[in-house]
């Protein structure tokens, strides 16, 4: 489903991924850790080419998005992304948050869209806010808009940088608990989070970055009771403490 | 001598002077609302030999006085003194527009644009579903301040021969001459521009309002 092959990523001097090499199934659930800066956040935007790869391919269901005239905003379609910051729009409503896409871009008639947000919003616990302002909404509440929003474009995979590092400690779990549920629809998952609970629960696969390289890959049990690399055991006994 | 200055013929005369303002100021708003945003746009845009063109005529246009444009525009075309007052005031104006949205357009986050790529939309439609609508409601109030100034400022275009507000006050001074009368003549035409001003400046509050809520 996702296939980044060799990739390499500059920031001016700056050496930020260094040959990565990296697979996702269909349906596989992925789960990124590593320390801050370690260049997570640009290995799951180059997933949607949110940051171009200075060198290497990017394959996406079949199609090498890096390609020259490849289809990128079609296929951006496809993969739905929550950022840290949610990034909802905020001159829009919730549900008008969810339509807008839809309805711009892969051409859904209005209440077709309106139709299946309203069961997003349902699904996220959010079906009474359908006509509020993000700016009114918690910061769970905003996080939970988002990823309906996500959802209501019917995407392959969904990509999540840090969901819930935003969030007040409170709101957590309401975030985690409508991304489990996710899970279970056999959706295509990468999610760069340091919620262990989350990872062992839903994780196929834990990636650890470090210095813009993959250095351990493991299952979530395996990783997180016997991690092999130095760095991933020093990196965890610092966030258990 | 005062009830001399106040009858129907002269208030008549006057409002039919504010009528010329408005339609200088009118006119010069709508037109550099429309190019004013094209070059405000332009500036803010990645491409550098647009951003560079646009900043270049953002740069001279501002630096000038308003009145040169004025002038040249009256002496060097064959335009009318309205619709040369129009043409000048829109040259100057729509510079200073293409400032403010520039300074709106850099005022919505990466984030916005990051979202809207995400979902697949493109440069252009983000700009006119997503950053632009919330530019503006960010830049209203810079823009009512100078929609404000461009109807004052409209009192420029007497230097030229039209009989807006202020070249008709002054007209009215050849018959009215004492400082009485030139006092309250005065004070009368700027509670005219008062008004128009007054109520732009309580649709802006409004809008405001609005939004936030
Ligand atoms: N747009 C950018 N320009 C320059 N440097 C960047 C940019 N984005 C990220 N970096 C740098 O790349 C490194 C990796 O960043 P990032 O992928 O955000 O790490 P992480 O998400 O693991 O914290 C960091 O050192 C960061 O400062
Ligand atoms: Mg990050």
């Amino acid at each position: 489903m996702i296939a980044l092959k060799g990739i390499d990523k500059h920031f001016g001097h700056h050496h930020v991924l260094k040959n990565i090499h990296f697979h996702v199934k269909s349906g596989e659930k992925v789960v990124i850790i590593g320390p801050s800066g370690s260049g997570k956040s640009t290995l799951i935007r180059c997933i949607n080419l949110l940051e171009k790869p200075s060198s290497g391919e990017v394959h996406v269901d079949g199609i090498e998005i890096t390609a020259h005239k490849a289809p990128v905003t079609k296929v951006r379609q496809s993969i739905g992304m929550v950022f840290q910051q949610f990034n909802l729009y905020p001159h829009k409503t919730v549900l008008e948050n969810l339509t807008l896409a839809p309805v711009l871009v892969k051409g859904v008639r209005k209440e077709e869209a309106e139709e299946t947000g309203m069961k997003y919003l349902e699904r996220v616990g959010l079906k009474d806010k359908a006509h509020a302002y993000p700016a009114h909404l918690s910061g769970g509440q905003q996080q939970r808009v988002a990823i309906a929003r996500a959802l209501n474009m019917h995407p392959k995979i969904m990509l999540f940088d840090e969901p819930t590092s935003a969030l007040d400690p409170e709101m957590i779990q309401e975030v985690l608990d409508v991304m489990v549920d996710l899970a279970h629809d056999g959706i295509t998952m990468v999610v760069v989070t340091h919620e262990m609970g989350f990872a062992k629960q839903v994780a196929d696969r834990v990636i650890f970055m470090d210095e813009g390289k993959i250095i351990e890959e493991a299952k979530p049990e395996d990783f997180f009771n016997h991690p092999k690399n130095e760095r991933a055991r020093l990196f965890l006994s610092k966030i258990f403490r | 001598m005062i009830k001399d200055l106040f009858k129907a013929e002269n208030l008549m005369f006057l409002m039919q002077g504010l009528a010329v303002t408005l339609t200088i100021a009118v006119a010069t708003i709508l037109l550099s609302i429309m190019i004013g945003t094209i070059l405000g746009i332009a500036r803010h845009s990645r491409n550098k030999a647009l951003s560079r063109m646009s900043g270049v005529y953002i740069e001279s246009v501002r630096n000038v006085p308003m009145l040169l444009f004025i002038l040249a525009v009256r002496f060097m075309t064959p335009l009318n003194a309205v619709v040369s007052g129009i043409v000048a005031m829109t040259i100057f104006t729509s510079a200073v527009i293409a400032e403010i949205v520039r300074a709106g357009l850099n005022s919505i986050g990466q984030g916005q644009w990051e979202a809207a790529k995400s979902q697949g939309l493109n440069h252009v439609t983000t700009l006119v579903h997503i950053v632009l609508p919330q530019a503006l409601r960010n830049i209203t109030p810079a823009l009512v301040s100078q929609f404000i100034t461009v109807v004052k400022d409209t009192s420029f275009v007497w230097a030229v021969g039209t009989e807006e507000l202020t070249g008709r006050a002054i007209i009215l001074m050849g018959k009215h001459n004492n400082p009485v009368q030139v006092f309250t003549l005065f004070g009368l035409v700027a509670a005219i521009y008062f008004i128009p001003n007054y109520v732009l400046s309580h649709m802006a509050h409004w809008r405001q309002r609005k939004i936030l809520h």
